[in-house]
């Protein structure tokens, strides 16, 4: 016993020691992780809420203005236009969700071949929206293929510019994110299906459920969680990462009919460029907005798992 | 007796159904891969063709002499190669830096206790979902101050602080599930902190990191918005950025658009060819977008 005891007694006072210096290396390991976020991250956010109260044109004018901006901004209608068209872009969301769910289903059928169909419809979010965006332009633009379809058809009345067009270039966006969009979708819905038992669909096929009763009433409910995180990245992805497709389909025209809040943020600051103080207002009510949908997606997945466990 | 009999009877029956139904499902997969594919073909055979080739017809096969020229100029011309390599070592580098700061990071996060880990680890993660464009004006303000505008440098930062938030969330959910028996092993066997972490956590956390590697290595590659504001001279423009400029000058010429929108498609599939499989699994856990 007093032989165990010694290196015993000796190794605890090593293990404290080793235990404080794990803590001392931890702290500097996340310390650049800090820094970084604090400079790039934390410090800019701060200095957009403050100069959203001025009237800064990155130069010589920087006045405190209170509230002007944000009545000059929600008052003269901009940004009821600019939410509406993020709105409409939105539509997409439950398209390429209820999309995604149908296709995830089929390839939870494992027909052959499914594992390669599932890695073909990832291949538009690898390819960057700005080629993307360019081949949808060039596809709908006047004597582009679209077009040359139409007018075989004998449908060359109503060939036009489709870009051009406030009341068309919005939807085909909508259904360009969608495509773009399902592949990822289909996969993250696919992976939640994965915990399901296949018991589940076995019990349901036998009792003659269609597809689309096992699609909607059976799958559906059980992965609620999975839905619910996809629709909340949609949503903020379609809020936040849409530039480079409307960069290169239309610069948010014609007009202001494709202009979406954080296009304008570019626009108002790096286009026109004069106008930072406003530029700051819109990106902090943008941000406003995403941490309303943040914290409401937090209190729907809550009240999904209480209601479907 | 009765069943076995009315069992043998339904079968046939029930194995036709359960087949038509698979090929049935075969053929909607399939036109949906069509769909998801024709993109890249149709910029192929166009990007091969004459513009009044063109013109002509849009979808059929290249009828005339193949057009490689469009890719010769591409590469005389464009110079998208020395675009590749800019973008490559923007890209390069904040995956390299991804990696040093967020395994060494996410260790301590998943692994280590000390005061204060989930104040700090909650913030990090809040970092999330702010925009590019909600920040970038006071950070190109304050990297034109401090020579960071018109730089690789200050792309690449601009890049850690955005992806390292989800490259820690990641990595710390993976690195959580490592042994912690394992752990204690290494550090028995006279493994210091970065001992462990050569030894355990790199292999055992290997496919999260790769994860990172692969998906912010495509992530920066195809941006647009970070470079576009960042990068003044043209010398040091990214491809994306560069491409974006060439295409407003050459609508009138669609065969060469394609060709340079293709090219500059490629590097990013090839990623994706090869790591394709580590992708979809780290996809299926919906780990990142």
């Amino acid at each position: 016993m007093a032989q165990r005891s010694g290196p015993g007694q000796a190794a605890l006072p090593r293990r404290g020691e080793m235990r404080r210096k794990n803590v001392r290396i931890a702290y500097l390991t996340i310390l650049p992780v800090i820094v970084i976020l604090l400079a790039v991250k934390a410090y800019p956010i701060i200095a957009t809420i403050y100069r959203s109260f001025t009237n800064w044109n990155g130069l010589y004018q920087n006045d405190f203005v209170g509230l002007a901006n944000y009545k000059e901004f929600f008052g003269s209608g901009l940004f009821m236009v600019l939410f509406k068209n993020n709105l409409v872009l939105l539509l997409s969301v439950p398209l390429q969700v209820i999309i995604g769910l149908i296709v995830a289903v089929l390839l939870y059928e494992h027909v052959p071949g499914w594992k390669a169909f599932r890695a073909i419809y990832y291949i538009p979010q690898i390819i960057s929206l700005v080629i993307l965006g360019y081949l949808f332009k060039s596809m709908f633009s006047l004597d582009g293929p679209v077009n040359q379809v139409l007018e075989s058809l004998g449908l060359g009345h109503l060939a036009k510019e489709w870009l051009a067009d406030g009341s068309t270039a919005l939807p085909i966006m909508v259904g360009c994110i969608t495509w773009y969009s399902i592949g990822w979708q289909t996969i993250v819905i696919l992976g939640g299906m994965s915990s399901i038992d296949p018991c589940v669909f076995e019990a349901a096929r036998l009792d003659g459920a269609n597809f689309f009763q096992r699609t909607f009433k059976i799958v559906l409910p059980m992965i609620t969680s999975v839905i619910t995180y996809c629709i909340v990245m949609a949503v903020v992805w379609t809020f936040t990462s849409l530039f480079s497709l409307i960069y290169s389909m239309t610069g948010g025209g014609p007009g202001y009919e494709t202009m979406t809040l954080d296009y304008m943020i570019y626009e108002k600051s790096f286009v026109t460029g004069s106008q930072l103080g406003m530029a700051c207002t819109i990106s902090v009510v943008l941000f406003v907005i995403i941490m309303i949908i943040t914290a409401a997606e937090m209190k729907l997945s809550n009240m999904a798992e209480k209601k479907w466990g | 007796m009765g069943l076995t009999v009315m069992a043998k009877q339904h079968n046939p029956t029930q194995k036709f159904w359960r087949t038509f139904g698979r090929v049935v499902i075969f053929i909607i997969l399939l036109i949906l891969a069509i769909s998801f594919l024709y993109p890249l073909y149709y910029m192929l055979i166009n990007s091969l063709k004459s513009l009044s080739g063109y013109y002509v017809d849009p979808f059929g096969l290249p009828s005339e002499k193949l057009q490689w020229q469009n890719f010769a100029t591409m590469i005389s011309q464009f110079k998208i190669l020395k675009l590749f390599g800019n973008s490559f070592i923007i890209s390069f580098f904040t995956v390299l830096g991804l990696v040093a700061f967020g395994t060494v990071a996410s260790f301590s996060f998943a692994k280590v206790d000390f005061k204060g880990k989930g104040g700090v680890y909650m913030a990090i993660l809040a970092t999330l979902f702010v925009p590019a464009q909600v920040t970038m004006i006071p950070m190109y303000i304050s990297f034109a101050k401090v020579g960071l505008v018109d730089s690789y440098f200050g792309v690449i930062l601009a890049y850690w602080a955005m992806f390292l938030p989800e490259t820690i969330m990641l990595m710390t959910a993976n690195f959580k599930s490592i042994p912690n028996e394992l752990i204690e092993a290494a550090t028995i066997d006279g493994c210091g902190y970065f001992g462990r972490l050569r030894n355990v956590v790199m292999p055992m956390g290997w496919p999260a990191i790769s994860l990172s590697i692969i998906f912010f290595f495509i992530c920066s590659w195809n941006d647009l918005f970070t470079p576009m504001v960042l990068l003044k001279s043209m010398d040091k423009r990214t491809v994306m950025v560069a491409l974006s400029s060439l295409i407003g000058r050459y609508t009138g010429d669609p065969p060469y658009q394609y060709a340079g929108l293709l090219m500059s498609a490629i590097p990013a599939l090839a990623v994706y060819a090869v790591f394709q499989k580590s992708i979809v699994k780290g996809m299926s856990m919906g780990a990142i977008k």
